[in-house]
């Protein structure tokens, strides 16, 4: 395929088709890298779509503004969640599998009529899925992510669902057979512990979307009444392997995408081979089970399977993602101890690449993902304080402080990066896009902070258009959250400025950026000091201020615990 | 230099792990025991878990129960007083029937939980302090009994929090607890 369009796709490749990024020093086949490309550049299409809806979600939420009529809110925010939590991402996790597979490996990307075929079952499923949530009319009903049967969706949605998971599977047997291939040739070499991460991300995937080609395919043919029957908890068990699947494999890329980054732009090494790569195997087994927070406070599944999935099993999961907290910034540590870059305890951390908005996003992420998304994951998972979070807003600031901020930062600061390494063009408006990790992170996590205050102090709902200064037929309403929903509105509007942002200097940057012309123009982009050269085992750096940052961060993960407890303990006596 | 971009060395299984890692590997799988035994140790001694029986009910069986449950029920007001210690809701787009009801504080009750349409989330919380508040799915075809006391009087709200269709909003009921004693 010669895919040319603007010069985006026009690097120079040797006669075999082979180039070496002046920044990993990797081997690039142009094939892989023109798919890489290709899936990013639609993810930032899709951040575009879903980030529209996003202001008009929040902006009918904060009812002082009361933007949407609640017969658009919930098709508004089907939209915002389809475009932003499903196709953003999954289409920059390919482009990952892409990287951690054929990029890290040397090799060119195999069948890729394949990885076309399985682009355009995506995309043809994403634009279905969106045409369907936007025209959907009574009787049937916006799915949000959920499409909770038997509450009934436009049968065109169920189907673009499917067209959309057969092409990420589809998409992904390149990868597989990369890997295949490279154990075929090499079968005594381990990989390196990017693959690796990205072989355990796509294996979490393959699960997640087999759930999910199940789920739907059943409550398609419900739909179009060739099955006449849905069991409500049936869906609800089926839905969530893919429901919660997806953002695990959000999860399993982006730390990937963590080790990647914090080493080609920050030094970081990898401290301990052993330990990171038993923490993707505990991902592996137990990831999954997460899903299972979904069903603490549901009717129909027993007590045992509660605490096997969410207690014995997930805490595997959470164990690793405590291991990975402490190994990422460790790695940073020692790396930029061992290139001379130590300077006390926080040093290391402190005179970093900061202006450099693949750095700043990656380390805004790690820090966000952890503190906001990670405990609290954790702490609503738990059966019992579950009950206390089960659909309230405080559930969507969980997510947010997953995906809005973890995710979503790990990849822009990605698509940063692919600006400047693929396509070859630097970065426009300089200033503007070395504050944009700032701005966004900060903005987005006050927004994430309020969404988790108004939904545990005040119990507001989720999934509702306007209730907090009006439920109609009543005098109650959930006015005391409004100064807090006031907070929220105001830093939503800054947040999705910060999203624009992006966007814009990523776009501009592709259309009218300079051209990278050699090494020098990157040079920022190698970590100070280049490649060290000593022989002193990393492990045997210091690590002290990594240490002193987890023992905060396990401070504030229990003290979030504590004291969530103590609010469920004050609640009268449910249950037996 | 170990890079996470290039193959690893021979023997990286063996290389030592830095002193303060194993250290923080420990508190992690220490916390990650402590928060297991908590939540199970919680089932057998705490106040507040979502354990209850769950029966498979169609819409119409259901309908049936409440049925009987409103003719055995007195009424005080126009809200319900249940015959004992029995409580039926039932969800329906856009209400909960069975709302408002009457009941007394302290008093252990049974909340029979069904929907006769599509699922729905019982989200309930004391009118005096919204922080207090529990949430439950609600799902057509299962019957949930859940054991409930509760242990101030005041009026009680319910409202919808899985969304059911574009009346969820206005989907409200009510429980009185009063003090008897």
């Amino acid at each position: 395929m010669n895919l040319d369009v603007l010069g985006l796709f026009d690097n120079d490749y040797d006669t075999e088709g082979f180039r070496t990024c002046s920044v990993t020093g990797l081997k690039i086949h142009r094939s892989a890298e023109n798919y890489v490309k290709l899936f990013g550049l639609t993810a930032v299409v899709a951040l575009l779509v879903g980030g529209i809806f996003a202001f008009t979600v929040a902006m009918t939420r904060w009812e002082v503004v009361g933007l949407l009529q609640p017969s658009d809110f919930y098709i508004h925010l089907s939209l915002h969640a389809w475009n932003l939590l499903i196709f953003w991402m999954v289409f920059m996790e390919i482009a990952i599998l892409y990287v951690g597979g054929p990029m890290v490996l040397g090799r060119r990307l195999p069948i890729t009529r394949v990885a076309q075929t399985g682009y355009v079952s995506m995309v043809l499923g994403a634009l279905v899925i969106n045409v369907s949530i936007f025209l959907t009319s009574p009787p049937d009903t916006a799915p949000l992510l959920t499409a909770y049967a038997p509450l009934q969706s436009p049968p065109a949605f169920y189907a673009g669902v499917i067209l959309f998971i057969v092409g990420a599977v589809v998409a992904a047997l390149p990868f597989f057979l990369t890997l295949w291939r490279e154990r075929r040739e090499y079968p005594n070499r381990s990989l390196p512990l990017v693959a690796f991460g990205a072989f355990v991300t796509s294996i979490i995937a393959v699960e997640a979307l087999v759930g999910g080609l199940i789920t739907f395919v059943v409550t398609f043919l419900w739909r179009i009444d060739l099955i006449q029957w849905m069991d409500a908890a049936w869906y609800r068990q089926m839905y969530w392997t893919i429901g919660h699947g997806t953002q695990q494999i959000n999860l399993a890329a982006m730390v990937t995408v963590w080790y990647f980054l914090t080493h080609v732009v920050g030094g970081a090494e990898v401290i301990s081979e052993k330990v990171s790569r038993t923490a993707f195997i505990l991902y592996l087994f137990f990831i999954n089970l997460g899903a299972a927070h979904h069903l603490m406070s549901d009717p129909a599944v027993s007590v045992g399977w509660r605490i096997f999935n969410t207690s014995y099993a997930f805490y595997g999961a959470a164990f690793a993602s405590m291991i990975h907290a402490f190994a990422i910034p460790a790695g940073l540590e020692a790396g930029r101890r061992k290139r001379g870059k130590g300077g006390g305890t926080f040093g290391w951390l402190t005179n970093a690449p900061w202006a450099n908005p693949v750095f700043s996003a990656t380390i805004f992420s790690i820090i966000l993902f952890g503190f906001l998304g990670g405990i609290t994951g954790v702490v609503m998972g738990q059966m019992q304080v579950n009950m206390t979070w089960h659909n309230t807003f405080a559930t969507v600031g969980h997510f947010h402080g997953t995906v809005a901020v973890g995710t979503t930062l790990a990849f822009m600061g990605l698509v940063f990066f692919v600006v400047r390494t693929m396509f070859q063009r630097r970065l426009s408006f300089g200033r503007m896009a070395s504050l944009q990790p700032f701005f966004y992170a900060g903005a987005m996590g006050i927004v994430v902070i309020m969404m988790m205050y108004v939904g545990i102090l005040y119990g507001v709902p989720r999934r509702t258009a306007e209730i907090v200064r009006n439920i109609p037929g009543t005098e109650f309403s959930l006015q005391a959250a409004s100064p807090l929903f006031a907070i929220f509105g105001v830093f939503a509007i800054l947040a999705i400025t910060a999203g624009t942002i992006f966007v814009v200097v990523a776009v501009a940057s592709l259309l009218i950026g300079d051209r990278v012309t050699g090494p020098e123009d990157n040079a920022d982009l190698v970590p100070d000091g280049g490649a060290a050269t000593d022989d002193k085992p990393v492990h045997a750096y210091e690590m002290r201020g990594t240490f002193l940052i987890c023992l905060v961060f396990m401070a504030v993960f229990i003290g979030s615990y504590v004291i969530n407890w103590y609010v469920l303990t004050e609640l009268w006596s449910v249950g037996v | 230099m170990s890079s996470p971009l290039e193959i690893p060395e021979d023997g990286w299984w063996d290389r030592n792990i830095n002193r303060r890692e194993s250290i923080w590997l420990g508190l992690s799988g220490i916390w990650s025991l402590i928060i297991f035994a908590w939540m199970s140790a919680f089932t057998r001694i705490g106040e507040q878990n979502p354990i209850g029986v769950t029966y498979q009910v169609s819409a119409r069986e259901y309908q049936e129960k409440m049925q009987s449950y409103k003719e055995a029920a007195s009424e005080r007001g126009d809200a319900l007083v249940p015959p004992d210690t029995d409580v039926f809701i039932a969800a329906f787009r856009f209400s909960w029937d069975g709302t408002p009801v009457v009941l007394e504080a302290g008093t252990e009750y049974d909340f029979h939980l069904s929907s006769y349409d599509v699922q729905h989330g019982f989200s309930i919380r004391p009118e005096h302090a919204l922080s207090k508040q529990m949430n439950f799915q609600v799902l057509p075809g299962y019957e949930w009994i859940l054991p409930m006391t509760f242990d101030e009087p005041g009026v009680y709200h319910v409202i919808c929090n899985e969304y059911c269709g574009n009346g969820h909003r206005t989907m409200h009921g009510t429980i009185e607890v009063v003090d008897e004693r």
